[in-house]
C-alpha cells in the first residue's frame, strides 16, 4: 500500500471521528448519555440512570446530584443480601476511573429522587445536574420511561 | 426395605410432577383492602384463579419497579397468548405508607392494567403475618425524614414473584427483578 493512500486514510479517519463526536463541553473529558428516569407520583420516589464516560487520563468522582423535581436527591446503590434479598443504601461518592465507562442502572447505582414535588409521567423529561469533583456540574435531561426500549 | 422402596417411589413421583407444591397460605383468612379501599378476604378472593403475586413497597425506587415491570410483561404476554384466569396481585409490606390512595396513584403513574391486577394493603399486623407465612422478609434498614416531618422507610426485602395454583397452593417462587418471562409463562401453562 502506498504512503499517500495511508495518509489520506488516516486524515479521513480522524476527520470523521472529529465530526461524529457528541457535542460536549470540550474542557471536560466526562460525558453523560442514555439518561432516563422512572415515572413517579407526587410525594413518591423516582430514580435516575445514565452512562458516564470518562475519556480523560485522570479519574473523577461523582459527589452528588441535584434536581428541582424532588425534595431530596441522593446517590444510592442497590445491594444483594443473602440469596434473594435486596436493599439499597446511600453512597457518598462514586469513582469514575480514567478512560472508563460507568453505568448507573437498575439493581446498581442510581440517583434517587426522593419525595417528588410533582407527578413525573412517562413520555416527559426531567432535568438534573450531576456534580463531579473535577468536571464540575454537568446538566442532564432524562427521558421518563419504565424501562429503556419499552 | 419396604419403607425404602416407598420412599424411592414417592421421590420418583415427586420428580415427575413438574411443579410441586412448595408452600401455601396456611388455610388462614386475612382481611385486607384493595387499591379501591374495598375489603378483601385473602386468599379467598383468589380462589379458582392462578395467581402471579409480588411483594412490594412503593417507596422502593430501584428493585420493586423491576419486579412490577416484569409483572406487566408477564401480563402482556398472557394477554397476547389469550391465556385467561390468571390474577395478578401486588401486596405491600409497607401498608402504613402504601394506603389505597397511594397504590391507586402508583398504578396510574405506571400505566398498569388493573383489569386482572389488584394491589393489596391493610393493617401492618396482617401484612406482616402473610409475608411471614410465605417466607418473605422485609426489614426497614434506612429512612428519610422530610421537611414536613413525614418519615419514609427503605426495606431490605425478599425480591419475589410467586406463582400459585387455582387452589391457593404456592407452586414456585422467582426472583422478581430478574425473572425469566418465558419460564413463568411456561409454568403457568403447566397449571392450566
Ligand atoms: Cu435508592
Amino acid at each position: 500500500m502506498n504512503k499517500s493512500f495511508l495518509l489520506i486514510a488516516a486524515i479521513t479517519f480522524v476527520t470523521i471521528n472529529l465530526f461524529s463526536q457528541p457535542i460536549t463541553n470540550h474542557q471536560s473529558p466526562i460525558t453523560i448519555k442514555d439518561v432516563w428516569a422512572r415515572p413517579g407520583a407526587k410525594n413518591a420516589n423516582s430514580a435516575l440512570y445514565f452512562v458516564v464516560q470518562n475519556n480523560g487520563s485522570k479519574a473523577d468522582t461523582i459527589l452528588g446530584a441535584k434536581s428541582k423535581y424532588a425534595e431530596i436527591v441522593e446517590v444510592h446503590e442497590s445491594f444483594k443480601r443473602d440469596n434473594d434479598r435486596m436493599g439499597m443504601r446511600q453512597v457518598k461518592f462514586v469513582a469514575v476511573a480514567a478512560n472508563s465507562k460507568l453505568e448507573f442502572k437498575p439493581g446498581g447505582f442510581h440517583v434517587m429522587l426522593i419525595n417528588l414535588l410533582k407527578d413525573v409521567k412517562a413520555g416527559t423529561s426531567l432535568d438534573a445536574t450531576i456534580n463531579f469533583k473535577f468536571a464540575g456540574k454537568i446538566k442532564v435531561k432524562a427521558v421518563v420511561q419504565e424501562m429503556p426500549g419499552m | 426395605m419396604k419403607r425404602l422402596l416407598l420412599f424411592v417411589l414417592l421421590s420418583f413421583s415427586a420428580c415427575k410432577e413438574k411443579l410441586p407444591v412448595v408452600d401455601d397460605f396456611g388455610g388462614a383468612h386475612y382481611n385486607l383492602v384493595n387499591q379501591n379501599n374495598q375489603q378483601v378476604l385473602f386468599p379467598d378472593i383468589l380462589k379458582g384463579k392462578i395467581v402471579v403475586m409480588n411483594y412490594i413497597f412503593t417507596n422502593c425506587p430501584d428493585i420493586c419497579p423491576l419486579s412490577t415491570n416484569n409483572m406487566r410483561l408477564i401480563q402482556q404476554r398472557l394477554k397476547k397468548e389469550k391465556i385467561e384466569n390468571v390474577q395478578f396481585v401486588s401486596l405491600s409490606f409497607d401498608p402504613e405508607f402504601d394506603t389505597p390512595a397511594v397504590l391507586t396513584k402508583f398504578a396510574e403513574i405506571h400505566s398498569l392494567d388493573l383489569s386482572n391486577w389488584m394491589f393489596l394493603t391493610g393493617n401492618k399486623s396482617v401484612t406482616d403475618a402473610i409475608i411471614k407465612k410465605v417466607g418473605v422478609l422485609a426489614v426497614p434498614n434506612d429512612s428519610t425524614v422530610f421537611k414536613d416531618g413525614r418519615k419514609i422507610y427503605y426495606y431490605v426485602h425478599t425480591d419475589r414473584i410467586q406463582l400459585s395454583d387455582a387452589d391457593g397452593k404456592i407452586r414456585k417462587n422467582y426472583k422478581g427483578s430478574t425473572i425469566n418471562v418465558d419460564e413463568i409463562v411456561g409454568d403457568i401453562k403447566n397449571l392450566l
